[in-house]
């Protein structure tokens, strides 16, 4: 089982059965043949026949457990208003790029979705208010941000090893001692 | 270039240490004074005088020091980097990783926590367990900086339960959030909120929340439609007063505004829909959805809507809406089942179009058209058993999703004369079947087709046995077993003419089953098998074999 990627559970379950969730969801999808239909019917853990599995399949497996007064289509259709936000703020996004920004994903899906029901389904809309809150990060960052972005570049040396390996002196015990 | 920079800058602060402990030690050793046995007496040298400027020095070089460390720490895309680059021995790497998150949330930097934080959001989605830095995640929520409160707040909406203590101690300061003037703080503390919204929460907030619904932007009044229904479902007494603003949002300019109180009235209908008849005229212009819920109640609405659907359905080219509208014509028909005459057309012009979605391509279109064949096939089964032929055909499917729903339809398809067409190609299908739900439900409804209205169908019950006990033959799911078995029974109890039959081909199982000792024959089959032998022992020409058997 490869990547469990982006999860979002917000009905609650106890933290054991999400893992067991995902697994049977996990085993359901990936044995669907190429050129099925995108509807499944949902298994045991997650309410049996009142819900089904939405998915779709372009080189990433999207999947959206609803229940019965959601429309399908509908859902189909909302899958894709996703994919095609998360290739705008990726720039043609591929599966790396959901990997290591798992939390930039979970921003975009807030903006869809909220506590399970479907909040906005407008690209336009949707993409103001991201950037909007992007515009809102970058302003705090400020001129910080140059030497943690270069920081990044460099940890593949193993300087942070030789720093930890630095030896310092002891503080003397009185002032250990103290109590404020 | 960047990297230069920040390299010389890390030698420029390794000089500044390196300065720093000779300073340290060359004060210090001009101070020693041996005392017994050699030892450094540094505390009484450190105590009197000149101590001071050593301690600022010694802070001086650990806060230099943590200031690296800290630049060093792994940041969200290290720690997914590094569980990629330790899959043999995952376990470790992420406890090591653990380590040093609890080591970066005792530090005061808020900076710091919130990284901690994200990392922890992220070990949670791969299961490992963070309710024990519930209070550092509030720490983190409650920065000045957006920046750091989405991280706290995002990890809030994936790891608090609504059953939880701790929230008790967000309850301030989400209400402050909420009144921020900041539209994307409150958004962030709302969408948050829906996930772990406990009762006592929805209580102290309800009429926050409800202001909210005349915030001028939309983006937040929005939210709040969506937030208020949450908030119903936990603390339903906010309702009554709550919902002629509610009312209001229908009519709101902004779309995105009606569409969520749209949604909401829907699923509040759903549940209660007495209480939503009188919106009935507002909705019409809007969504049919609510119809769907509405009609079996209302029976005067339902006539008046079947004409402009009937119309849109003959109009209409877009599928979704096509799908739709059947789907709401279903439920109002369902509803007059008393049958107007005049309403049969209506059915058969649903029929005709399901039918077009059945035999389109595209799967989700078949999908969709056989489930909403199975409603009409409860009320008019008539009308449905004229598209036999291509439900038979849906059978043979390769998409398990489609062949369960012809399936389904097929229980009101059988005559006596097709039963034991359909009946073989099911048994086909078991033999190709791979998953023992598809095999299940195959079996089940062969026997319920076969069994339905005492038997009504079955022309030769020689065929049916022989069928049992090829059945119970094949590899089923556990439970399926005593089915088998109690058909069985039940054939051979009530019709008498078929029991030296029955229980000739009963006694062959057993021998299959003493002599191969062929385990795939079910316990509940043999325990079956061996009861008819004893009970009509007088048919049998040889009994003593399988009495022994027995």
């Amino acid at each position: 089982m490869e990547n469990q990627d982006c999860q979002s559970f917000i009905n609650i379950f106890p933290k054991i059965m999400q893992q067991q969730i995902v697994k049977e969801t996990f085993q359901l999808v990936s044995k669907r043949d190429d050129n099925v239909c995108n509807f499944l019917e949902g298994g045991s853990l997650i309410g049996g026949s009142d819900y089904k599995l939405i998915y779709h399949y372009a080189t990433l497996y999207f999947v959206f457990c609803v229940d019965s007064s959601e429309s399908e289509l509908g859902i189909l259709d909302l899958i894709q208003v996703f994919v095609e936000t998360l290739d705008k703020c990726f720039e043609n996004v591929c599966e790396l790029d959901l990997i290591f920004h798992v939390d930039k994903v979970h921003y975009i899906l807030n903006e869809l979705v909220m506590g399970g029901m479907v909040l906005e389904t407008n690209m336009t809309e949707i993409l103001t208010r991201i950037e909007d809150q992007n515009k809102l990060e970058k302003q705090e960052a400020g001129i910080a941000a140059a030497p943690a972005r270069a920081v990044s570049a460099v940890k593949n040396m193993n300087i942070p090893q030789q720093i930890k390996d630095i030896k310092l002196p002891d503080l003397p015990q009185a002032i250990k001692d103290l109590k404020f | 270039m960047q990297i230069f920079v920040v390299v010389k800058w890390i030698s420029h602060e390794m000089i500044i240490i390196n300065e720093l402990k000779a300073d340290i030690f060359n004060a210090g050793a001009t101070k020693y004074s041996t005392g017994e046995k050699g030892n450094m007496n540094h505390d009484r040298d450190f105590c009197c005088g000149g101590g001071e400027s050593r301690l600022v020095l010694i802070m001086a070089l650990k806060k230099v020091k943590g200031n690296i460390e800290r630049m060093f720490d792994k940041n969200l895309t290290d720690l997914v980097r590094g569980i990629r680059n330790n899959r043999e021995n995952e376990a470790k790497y992420i406890s090591q990783c653990m380590e040093d998150i609890k080591q970066e949330l005792r530090q005061d930097n808020l900076t710091v926590k919130s990284n901690a934080v994200a990392k922890l959001t992220y070990l949670q989605m791969l299961g490992y367990d963070i309710s024990w830095a519930g209070f550092n995640i509030i720490e983190v929520m409650s920065s000045s900086k957006f920046t750091l409160k989405r991280i706290g707040y995002l990890s809030a909406s994936q790891s608090f339960h609504c059953d939880s203590e701790l929230l008790m101690l967000t309850t301030n300061m989400i209400r402050k959030e909420l009144n921020s003037q900041n539209q994307y703080e409150a958004g962030l503390a709302l969408t948050s909120l829906s996930c772990y919204i406990s009762t006592d929460l929805a209580r102290d907030l309800s009429n926050d929340i409800l202001t909210l619904l005349s915030s001028t932007k939309p983006y937040i009044r929005k939210k709040a439609v969506l937030m208020m229904y949450k908030v119903f479902l936990k603390y339903p007494e906010a309702l009554r007063p709550a919902f002629p603003r509610l009312k209001e949002k229908l009519e709101d300019p902004d779309p995105g505004v009606q569409s969520a109180a749209v949604n909401v009235v829907c699923e509040l209908a759903r549940k209660n829909p007495k209480n939503y008849l009188s919106l009935a005229p507002v909705f019409f212009q809007i969504d049919d959805r609510l119809f769907g819920a509405l009609t079996p109640l209302e029976p005067r609405l339902g006539k008046k809507l079947i004409e402009p659907l009937t119309n849109l359905i003959h109009s209409t080219s877009a599928m979704s809406l096509l799908y739709e509208c059947i789907n709401t014509v279903i439920a109002v028909l369902i509803s007059i089942s008393s049958g107007m005459p005049n309403h049969a057309a209506s059915i058969q012009l649903c029929v005709q179009k399901l039918r077009i979605l059945i035999e389109d391509s595209d799967q989700n279109l078949k999908y969709l058209g056989l489930l909403a064949m199975s409603k009409i096939l409860k009320t008019h089964p008539k009308s449905v058993q004229a598209h036999k032929d291509l439900i038979l055909q849906c059978l043979e499917d390769k998409d398990e999703s489609i062949r369960l729903r012809a399936l389904d339809l097929l229980y009101g398809m059988v005559s006596k004369k097709n039963l034991m067409e359909i009946v073989k190609k099911l048994m086909l299908h078991m033999d190709k079947a791979e998953g023992t739900i598809y095999r299940d439900e195959l079996l089940s409804k062969i026997i319920l087709i076969c069994s339905q209205n005492n038997y009504q169908f079955i022309t030769n019950f020689e065929w049916y046995i022989t069928v049992l006990v090829e059945l119970a033959q094949m590899e089923f799911g556990s439970k399926q077993g005593h089915v088998i078995g109690a058909q069985l029974m039940d054939v051979c109890i009530r019709v008498q003419a078929i029991r030296s039959f029955a229980v000739v081909e009963t006694a062959q199982l057993l021998d299959v089953y003493t002599s191969t000792s062929q385990f795939t024959i079910m316990q509940e089959v043999l325990y079956a098998a061996a009861w008819l032998c004893g009970e009509f022992v007088s048919e049998l020409k040889y009994p003593n074999k399988p009495l022994r058997q027995c």
